[in-house]
């Protein structure tokens, strides 16, 4: 399968539609950090051009905000599009550009899997202490521990349905889904 | 109408007050919510990010286990839960073969699923606005705000299919309902950087200033927000923004439900209003009066 095509099944979108207006890129609240603008990044999906898109930050600093899909006048997703792009990098085991967005997704579905639902003081911590951010956000924590917004971690006693649906999801999709 | 409650991760942990501002909200509106038995996280985009298939039948777990339940609306006030779920139905409507998969992994079927919805969404369109006047103890008409939408409570349109994705209006008219004055400002749907509060603090700092100045540049006493992740935004990072600004300031953050909640009557401590890293009482204290004679005394309530 040809890259566009690969994305477009990942993302129920058809990028032909896009017809470079750019409203998109003007939208985005992050474009100015981004290397290709969504606008760029669709006429790259377009082009084939596969390693520079997987290779970009783009994908990884996507926020999924959707003022792009919003806004966009022929009402394809560009969000979607970025999001199967970062799919496709993660699963293909492609270096992440921004290496703390890859550490945060995968973190945050291993604490999914201990109990179903996460335990936000532990994400926090974890991609804090793996992405060396940790001291400087000790002070915050502390704040807002004494406020009793920081619960203790609870014991992984639940979340049996979220393994299951883990489980044959990614099975599923390693028997020919694409 | 039987509404199951869906509070999401962060309304357990980080965001408490908003869990407990809106159900003291509802229960105040006669408004019977139940929660979901044993729900599980939407996923976010963490789902989607590691498999397209988990990304879409993690939040349907809940929508179809709730239909069983004999739920007819999913209520969420996570803004993002919201999102996830109605696009995760939204995308296996659009894809038969997806749709397959999705029941296959879940062994649940995915036809007539209830309706997810923000809280803002039944005040506005279930019937609430002669109950919510007539339950108002506070008077609330000095108090000057800025709603801020942020993403996902309209947007994208043909996902949410609720208020308009550039100029939504109905947290205002909700708290115009009350008295509180709600300023037009200019960022009320511009991004606050979510999630990367965790992960690129600087990005969450730059989107949030330019949030913050516009605020201040209409007079606002307060920011009113329908998202847990909002709030934290906004909350936690006024720090560094008065860095970046130059100036000192100090801008409380509040959930629309503390608002309603402290306009009908109900204790700080309930609407959780002493949980946040900017204190909103001192403004609270200061603009609004008690209607109504029978009413204990502000300064006795904050004692």
């Amino acid at each position: 399968m040809i890259f566009r095509h690969e994305i477009e099944a990942l993302s129920g979108q058809n990028t032909n539609l896009c017809f470079q207006c750019s409203k998109c890129s003007a939208g985005c609240p992050l474009a100015d950090k981004m290397d290709l603008k969504p606008a760029q990044m669709m006429h790259s999906i377009r082009l084939g051009r596969k390693e520079a898109v997987l290779n970009s930050t783009a994908i990884w600093l996507c926020v999924g905000c959707e003022t792009c899909s919003a806004r966009c006048p022929q009402g394809v997703e560009p969000a979607a599009a970025i999001i199967a792009a970062r799919l496709m990098a993660m699963k293909g085991g492609v270096p992440p550009k921004v290496k703390e967005v890859d550490i945060y997704y995968r973190g945050f579905v291993d604490n999914m899997r201990l109990n179903g639902k996460i335990h936000d003081a532990s994400v926090a911590g974890i991609t804090q202490l793996l992405t060396g951010q940790m001291i400087e956000n000790l002070p915050l924590a502390w704040k807002l521990f004494v406020r009793g917004r920081v619960k203790p971690p609870p014991l992984p006693l639940g979340g049996g349905e979220f393994r299951k649906i883990y489980r044959k999801a990614l099975e599923l999709e390693s028997s020919g889904y694409t | 109408m039987k509404y199951g409650y869906y509070p999401g991760c962060s309304l357990e942990g980080i965001s408490v007050e908003y869990n407990h501002s809106m159900r003291s909200l509802f229960d105040a509106l006669d408004v019977t919510i139940e929660d979901l038995p044993d729900w599980i996280c939407c996923g976010t985009l963490a789902a989607p990010s590691i498999s397209r298939l988990l990304g879409v039948a993690t939040p349907l777990w809940n929508v179809a286990k709730a239909k069983q339940e004999g739920f007819e609306q999913v209520v969420a006030p996570c803004s993002a839960c919201v999102y996830h779920f109605k696009n995760a139905e939204k995308q296996v409507n659009q894809d038969s073969k997806l749709m397959s998969d999705v029941e296959s992994v879940l062994e649940l079927p995915l036809n007539d699923l209830p309706r997810t919805v923000h809280p803002l969404e039944i005040l506005i369109n279930d019937g609430f606005e002669e109950r919510i006047k007539f339950s108002v103890q506070r008077d609330l008409s000095n108090l000057k705000v800025v709603c801020y939408y942020g993403c996902h409570i309209s947007r994208p349109a043909e996902v949410m299919r609720f208020d308009d994705p550039e100029d939504p209006q109905s947290m205002d008219r909700l708290l115009n309902w009350v008295g509180v004055q709600t300023l037009d400002w200019a960022s009320k749907v511009d991004c606050c950087g979510a999630h990367f509060s965790l992960i690129k603090p600087d990005i969450v700092v730059d989107l949030c200033t330019k949030l913050v100045e516009a605020a201040l540049e209409v007079g606002a006493d307060a920011i009113v927000v329908a998202c847990p992740m909002c709030h934290a935004n906004l909350d936690t990072r006024q720090e560094e923004i008065a860095e970046r600004l130059g100036h000192p300031f100090k801008l409380p953050v509040l959930y629309f439900s503390q608002v309603l909640g402290y306009a009908f009557g109900l204790e700080p401590n309930t609407l959780g209003l002493r949980k946040h890293i900017v204190d909103p009482l001192p403004l609270m204290l200061e603009k609004c009066q008690p209607v109504g004679a029978n009413y204990p005394s502000l300064q006795e309530m904050s004692a």
